[in-house]
């Protein structure tokens, strides 16, 4: 039982009633910020979910049903390994890399450029990113020339700019520094005096990162893992850009479906396979936004 | 001792290489106009013009594609600024129980990704208020949606690093009133989360194509995309400009940030 004690004066009825406006009456302050994105954010993805729940012209399903099934499911299973792969080799080179700085941390300069650089690359993307690997490792990209100078025929060893292989390398240009600067401060957060205390009771190097260092880093390593999942995951331009629109990822083909609803009469297939990308970017960003408290916690 | 340096050592000057090739790819691109077929040592230093930029960047596409970008990036930012300064002050002075709140909603944006939103843009608003989206400016609001994460930030992160309660209340009691207030303690502390707010706000709507290509805006992205076909070398050209505009503004960004003793971050964090 709680016990509620008022104080000022007044009747009961006029106490009440100011200790409620005084209670809600500042709410009313961010009213234009919240209904600002009520408007412009939640009604658009409320309306994603609606359509999503209709049925397909002709079909008995619910097209969010419809969409996990054939070459739809086939779509979003390909967005869905395409993320996790560049999401994984983006978490183990942008580790490597945020431990490289940290060992050559006596450098000077070296973090800054790095940290600098990293920030930058991380929120490149778009259209110029696709055409910078274009120019790079297209058809007449200046690389392909330079390798087959060398006797090493990209096209024949199967990669394709606009291919799964292609994309996942131009993506790792912003996943890359992005795990960097994940993973910097969490590197920072390792301190010395564990390492110091780890050789000081006998640990071997080798020791100290299987018993100390990663299982420390886990749940960093994790969480970037899942942000960067994210971050490819909701990727469009580059890869569109890359493919002429051509790609098979969820998030371009959603396009075909948007523009093409006069003649497929199947617009509700764009709204469920959208409906279905808010769902994994929800998973996505509620465990990285849970592993990030985890790690929190120790970088502290 | 030297032996683990030498590992990191190759491990950034591979990362380097990996940063530098393709910026330095494009370049070639954009001013060599010599195909790759013909490129050798003889030619290596033929061809170097910057005509194709000349046409792209004088080309009547590229000013109506540039200006009608340039005039979203500002308005983006004031319409951002003008929403969120009242609204995180207010937060931080009078009601910081709202603050979580607000964070979320602030990353709501990333739940929702660029072409899902605007999927449900034309499904909720194509009906209801047709005459909206045909106007080019109805992309401003979504804009200020997408750059949310980055500006509440920018702000929040700004407004957390000093005691701004504390200060408001000192200034009130010392009697200086609201707007001196306003003017003499809340502004000055603000000008470094303005700053980088209205540079991260501007850099995503300059790069933002998604959404501008599904509501068939043309915007600069938009002319990019369309002259890849008809003048490729001066669509790349554009496309490297963009990256240094935006890179320029990201630095200014990370230089304002690190001067203040705070850790540079990615934007998502």
């Amino acid at each position: 039982m709680s016990i509620t004690v008022i104080k000022g004066g007044g009747t009961l009825y006029e106490r009440a009633s100011t200790s409620f406006f005084k209670r809600v009456l500042p709410w009313f302050g961010i009213l234009p910020f919240v209904i600002f994105v009520g408007i412009f954010l939640i009604w658009p993805s409320v309306s994603v979910f609606r359509s999503a729940l209709q049925s397909v012209d002709g079909a008995e399903k619910p097209a969010i049903l419809e969409a996990i099934s054939g070459q739809y499911l086939k779509s979003i299973l390909f967005s869905v390994r395409l993320s996790a792969i560049t999401a994984l080799i983006g978490m183990i080179i942008g580790t490597l890399v945020a431990l490289a700085i940290v060992s050559l941390d006596q450098m000077r300069g070296l973090r800054n450029w790095m940290v600098g650089y990293s920030a930058v690359a991380a929120n490149l993307g778009g259209i110029p990113l696709a055409f910078a690997f274009i120019a790079s490792l297209g058809m007449q990209g200046l690389y392909t020339k330079i390798l087959s100078v060398f006797g090493i025929n990209l096209s024949a060893m199967g990669f394709k700019i606009s291919d799964f292989s292609g994309i996942v390398l131009v993506y790792l240009y912003f996943q890359i520094p992005l795990m960097t600067l994940l993973m910097l401060p969490a590197i920072d957060g390792l301190k010395v005096t564990l390492r110091e205390a780890a050789a000081n009771l006998g640990a071997s190097q080798r020791q100290y990162w299987t018993n100390i260092g990663l299982p420390l880093l886990t749940p960093s390593l994790l969480g970037g893992f899942l942000l960067l999942f994210a971050n490819a995951f909701s990727a469009y331009a580059t890869a569109f850009a890359l493919s002429s629109g051509g790609t098979r990822l969820v998030s371009v083909q959603i396009r075909f479906y948007l523009q093409g609803n006069t003649i497929t009469g199947k617009s509700n297939l764009g709204y469920a396979l959208a409906a279905w990308m808010i769902i994994v970017m929800t998973l996505a960003m509620s465990g990285y936004l849970l592993l990030r408290r985890v790690s929190e916690k120790w970088q502290r | 001792m030297t032996k683990r340096n030498s590992w990191a050592k190759i491990t950034l000057l591979l990362i380097g290489a990996f940063y530098a090739l393709p910026m330095l790819a494009m370049a070639r691109f954009s001013f060599q106009r010599m195909p790759v077929v013909k490129l050798g040592w003889s030619t290596l230093l033929d061809g170097w013009t910057i005509a194709p930029m000349v046409d792209a960047v004088t080309s009547a596409r590229f000013l109506q594609a540039s200006w009608l970008s340039l005039r979203l990036a500002l308005l983006t930012v004031i319409i951002s600024l003008a929403i969120l300064v009242p609204t995180t002050v207010y937060v931080h002075v009078r009601l910081i129980k709202a603050r979580a709140f607000i964070e979320f909603l602030s990353i709501l944006p990333y739940v929702v990704p660029p072409i899902a939103l605007v999927v449900g843009i034309s499904g909720a608003m194509r009906s209801t208020v047709p005459g909206f989206l045909s106007n080019p400016f109805s992309l401003t609001p979504f804009y200020v949606i997408i750059s949310l994460p980055f500006s509440f930030r920018s702000l929040d992160v700004g407004l957390s690093s000093i005691e701004l309660k504390t200060l408001v209340e000192a200034s009130r009691s010392l009697g200086a009133g609201w707007v001196r207030t306003v003017r003499s303690v809340i502004l000055p502390n603000l000008r470094v989360g303005v700053i980088n707010a209205s540079f991260l706000t501007f850099a995503v709507v300059l790069g933002e194509f998604t959404i501008a290509s599904l509501l068939l805006k043309f915007t600069l992205p938009a002319y990019m995309a369309e002259a890849q076909g008809n003048n490729p070398q001066g669509s790349f050209t554009v496309g490297l400009l963009l990256l240094v505009v935006s890179a320029s503004l990201l630095g200014v960004v990370n230089r304002v940030t690190r001067k203040r003793g705070q850790e540079v971050q990615a934007i998502f964090l």
